[in-house]
């Protein structure tokens, strides 16, 4: 696996310029609020359906959850984007049997309250239309493995369109509890019910 | 009422320009070819979730009808847009007695087989996640109206982004052999397309 280099004075200027491509290629990205517990790691989950899908994470680190951003990539994309190290990203390759490392290097950053480490639970993208979230295994060994206090959150996120001519994202957050009690069949179903119960209130976003 | 611009150069110029943008914001606009029936006039019936609806429809009949395209617009929008009467826009105005002017127009449209009349039945913009497709009672009165001698075009569309920075667009179309003259078959069949064209959707993993 490629371990993360990141570098925070980097990574400061790199979310200056998430910000700026963010704000030029969309319209609003708005998001709920959930209880963001202090002290506490955050696991972040998303749905991944698109390229943007890290440059959000990114974006809404900086903008509300305000940890030290790391993210887990492909290591075939990270490697050939090797500048992502310096912005938090870390390798896994589902192929390999290095892949439990990659699980517990990620367990490992989740330690230490001020980190946020961003993973796509799907594995591989996904039609934003889909109703039904696939949760991997690892993310269930990630939480087993943290020793510190972590925060589980999850989100929906959706492109729209409507009166603008740039496109839109709707983020539909969830906080998923810590990684104390965890029981890793709840939280599949709780995030499949939170995805559902978000592409039927995404119906009805005001515009 | 708005009547569509009938100047050839301007419309040109325009359907060059819509084209070019479409080209620009989009990375594909991926849509399943269909025979078209060129000795009828079409009536091509899509979902409504955004302002890209009308010129991704217009660079589709470039692509693939090739005829004159005529499209309903509410009053309020080709007035604060009047380039949209080059591109073939002409008004309606549900609440204003103009619109059974409007209504007969469109259904007038449907007598000839170079024109495509594009309709979006739902009235106004609704989310692109939407399961029920629901129109409004206008198109049952252009159905009524005309000759019922037109070509029935079902186009249920979907943004993507996948690993790509600009989104695609997929159209999936279908030509649907309806009973004359009734509203609610048409909608229904609209709603089985749009519904089996969303399953087909959600299978696409990258």
């Amino acid at each position: 696996m490629i371990p993360h280099k990141r570098n925070a004075a980097i990574q400061k200027l790199f979310h200056r310029y998430v910000n700026y491509r963010v704000r030029k290629a969309f319209n609003v990205m708005p998001y709920n609020h959930v209880n963001i517990k202090r002290n506490h790691s955050i696991l972040l989950l998303c749905n991944h359906f698109s390229w943007w899908d890290g440059f959000w994470a990114g974006w809404l680190t900086d903008q509300y959850l305000h940890r030290d951003f790391y993210i887990m990539m492909q290591e075939d994309h990270l490697e050939s984007r090797k500048w992502l190290g310096y912005m938090g990203g870390f390798s896994i390759n589902r192929q390999s049997k290095e892949v439990i490392n990659s699980l517990n290097y990620a367990a490992g950053l989740l330690n230490e309250p001020r980190n946020l480490v961003t993973v796509f639970p799907q594995g591989a993208l996904m039609s934003n239309h889909s109703e039904d979230i696939h949760i991997e295994k690892g993310i269930g060994h990630i939480i087993k493995k943290i020793k510190g206090d972590c925060q589980i959150i999850y989100y929906s996120a959706f492109i729209e369109y409507f009166e603008s001519f740039k496109p839109s994202v709707y983020f539909h957050l969830l906080d998923c509890g810590t990684n104390h009690n965890f029981d890793f069949e709840q939280l599949k179903s709780a995030i499949s019910t939170h995805h559902r119960q978000a592409l039927k209130e995404q119906v009805n976003v005001k515009h | 009422m708005v009547y569509p611009g009938s100047n050839k150069l301007v419309r040109w110029l325009f359907g060059l320009y819509i084209s070019q943008s479409v080209k620009r914001n989009f990375y594909q606009i991926n849509f399943n070819e269909i025979p078209v029936d060129r000795s009828r006039a079409t009536l091509l019936l899509a979902n409504h979730y955004s302002w890209w609806d009308g010129f991704i429809c217009y660079h589709l009949n470039q692509l693939l009808f090739k005829k004159r395209l005529h499209v309903m617009v509410l009053e309020a929008t080709v007035k604060q847009w009047p380039f949209m009467r080059h591109l073939g826009a002409f008004s309606i105005n549900p609440q204003s007695k103009d619109m059974s002017r409007s209504l007969t127009y469109a259904a007038g449209l449907l007598d000839d087989p170079d024109n495509l009349l594009l309709i979006f039945p739902q009235g106004k913009l609704y989310s692109n996640f939407i399961n029920d497709i629901r129109f409004e009672k206008g198109l049952g009165r252009i159905i009524a109206q005309s000759s019922g001698n037109f070509q029935y075009i079902m186009a249920a569309s979907f943004t993507e982004c996948f690993d790509h920075k600009k989104p695609s667009v997929s159209l999936y179309l279908k030509a649907p052999a309806i009973p004359p003259g009734n509203i609610n078959a048409v909608n229904d069949a609209y709603t089985r397309h749009y519904n089996e064209s969303k399953q087909l959707q959600t299978q696409t993993v990258v």
